[in-house]
């Protein structure tokens, strides 16, 4: 059985799909056979971010209803055979399905994946209930941020009433820079207030706009970027791997900088 | 008033389901509200659901047992003032008890409650008496009760000591940085920058005052220390 996964964040717009995307891509290279479940039903963007969007013929609901098969509904990617879309539906919206079906598209994948991914949509209504219902682990993605992090720490409370225990957190789109102005929250400040394990950080870079409208994940890049490496070092630690975080404090460690930085305290 | 949502009674738990909190409300709040207060029931105790004058039927009846077992706890009495739900109730196998139980009042009696947990964002624990809470209260969580609040830990959320208008209450937390703080009808905002030590904060005339931790036994008028 494979590991089932929702990756969640509350508040909308802080990088679900983009992790999603990114991860799925980076486990497959290492080896492993990953299915991504889009459960933003209505509003589905997983298949664009991965490129796939002309290729998807039949949704999650088709397989439900019982007019196709499974493997019919999952789109492949060419460029990384291990890995498989199931496809939300766009032209519904999220009470189209509940949270038992997901249970059960979720089990049928995990037999034959090692990994079923769930990219769940914004909010805490019923689109998040069946994205969480069939989870075992989540994945916790928030910025720097006060309200991601409010609503984000909402979220650890309802997947903890829901059972689920192992939740880990992604700090997305940090800017170094700002950071030592002392003009964002630093990793510091949103691990103190969410208390959750770290997964992994990930700095801002345009980069993963230009990946985002390409529908190519970061991590297939030869030369991997900096956000590419931290989406990579996620999925290795997801392994079990340990793996140092990035330094992104790196440029700013020097002397003057240190010093810079006591006095603005 | 504050009305607790579990209250120990002789034989186990009473599991209260106040009228004013609408059932989507509700199923939102009592897994979590399970979980903060697990350490202060023991598992397979009996448990008698309070509904006065909600009407349960078999769904929200099934669904409450649902939760109750996940944490080892079992519905044993439904008490109601409805037909409709004693009958569901009944249908059900739970013994019934029909008519009017004595409102659950705020009193000095009631026994203090301990937890040990974050209230994250989203979290509100009510409480007819006073509430000791190891860990953190959250931007967005709150602790509403009718005596005082100690926080052993940062308080981030809003908290509010005396809900029943009792001003001689008082909020303690190892951190100050409340979003706001009530103690009876008076409301306050907590400075902008905490301070490093643990305070006190109480009623004083009109307005609610802030003292270190260390001085408030010896300037706070009538201080509870």
């Amino acid at each position: 059985m494979g590991r089932i996964i929702v990756i969640t964040s509350g508040k909308g717009g802080v990088g679900k799909t983009t992790t999603t995307a990114n991860l799925g891509m980076a486990l497959t290279r290492m080896g492993r056979t990953v299915a991504l479940m889009d459960a933003d039903f209505g509003l589905r963007n997983l298949d664009l971010l991965l490129g796939l969007e002309n290729r998807v013929v039949y949704t999650a609901l088709e397989v439900l209803a019982g007019d196709c098969r499974l493997e019919q509904a999952l789109v492949r990617d060419k460029r990384q055979p291990g890995l498989a879309l199931l496809p939300a539906a766009q032209n519904r919206n999220k009470d189209a399905i509940t949270p038992e079906q997901m249970q059960k598209l979720a089990a049928m994948l995990a037999e034959k994946f090692d990994y079923v991914l769930i990219d769940c949509p914004a909010g805490i209504e019923s689109g998040f209930k069946n994205a969480i219902a069939p989870a075992q682990e989540a994945l916790l993605v928030t910025t720097p941020e006060i309200a991601a992090v409010r609503d984000a720490d909402r979220v650890v409370g309802l997947l903890e009433a829901h059972g689920i225990r192992k939740i880990a957190l992604i700090v997305n789109r940090i800017r170094p820079q700002m950071v030592q102005a002392n003009n964002m929250m630093s990793v510091a400040d949103v691990q103190e207030i969410l208390a959750i394990p770290l997964a992994g950080l990930v700095p801002d870079d345009e980069r993963v706009i230009i990946s985002t409208n390409r529908g190519e994940p970061l991590v297939l890049e030869a030369n991997l970027s900096l956000p590419g490496i931290a989406f990579n070092n996620i999925a290795r630690r997801l392994e079990g791997e340990k793996v140092p975080l990035l330094d992104l404090d790196a440029p700013y460690n020097t002397l003057i900088g240190r010093l810079r930085r006591f006095f603005s305290r | 008033m504050t009305v607790p949502l579990v209250q120990p009674n002789a034989a186990g738990l009473d599991l209260i389901l106040p009228p004013e909190l609408d059932w989507q409300h509700l199923q939102e709040l009592l897994p979590q509200y399970f979980r903060i207060t697990e350490s202060w029931w023991s598992a397979s105790s009996p448990v008698r659901v309070v509904a006065g004058g909600r009407v349960l039927d078999t769904e929200h009846l099934q669904w409450l047992t649902d939760v109750l077992q996940k944490q080892e706890l079992i519905i044993t009495t439904v008490q109601t003032e409805v037909r409709a739900t004693a009958v569901a109730a009944a249908m059900a196998g739970y013994s019934v008890e029909q008519g009017m139980v004595a409102p659950v009042t705020a009193s000095d009696a009631a026994p203090a409650l301990y937890l040990v947990h974050a209230v994250r964002s989203g979290v509100e624990i009510r409480h007819p008496g006073t509430v000791v809470l190891v860990g953190d209260v959250n931007p967005g969580g709150c602790i509403v009760a009718d005596g005082d609040i100690l926080v052993w830990g940062r308080l981030r959320g809003v908290a509010h000591a005396g809900a029943n208008g009792d001003t001689q209450r008082v909020i303690m937390a190892l951190e100050m940085a409340a979003t706001q703080l009530r103690i009876g009808e008076q409301v306050a905002r907590a400075p902008t920058n905490a301070a490093f030590y643990p305070e006190v904060a109480c009623v004083q005339g009109n307005a609610i005052v802030l003292y270190p931790a260390r001085d408030f036994g010896r300037t706070a008028p009538g201080g509870v220390f």
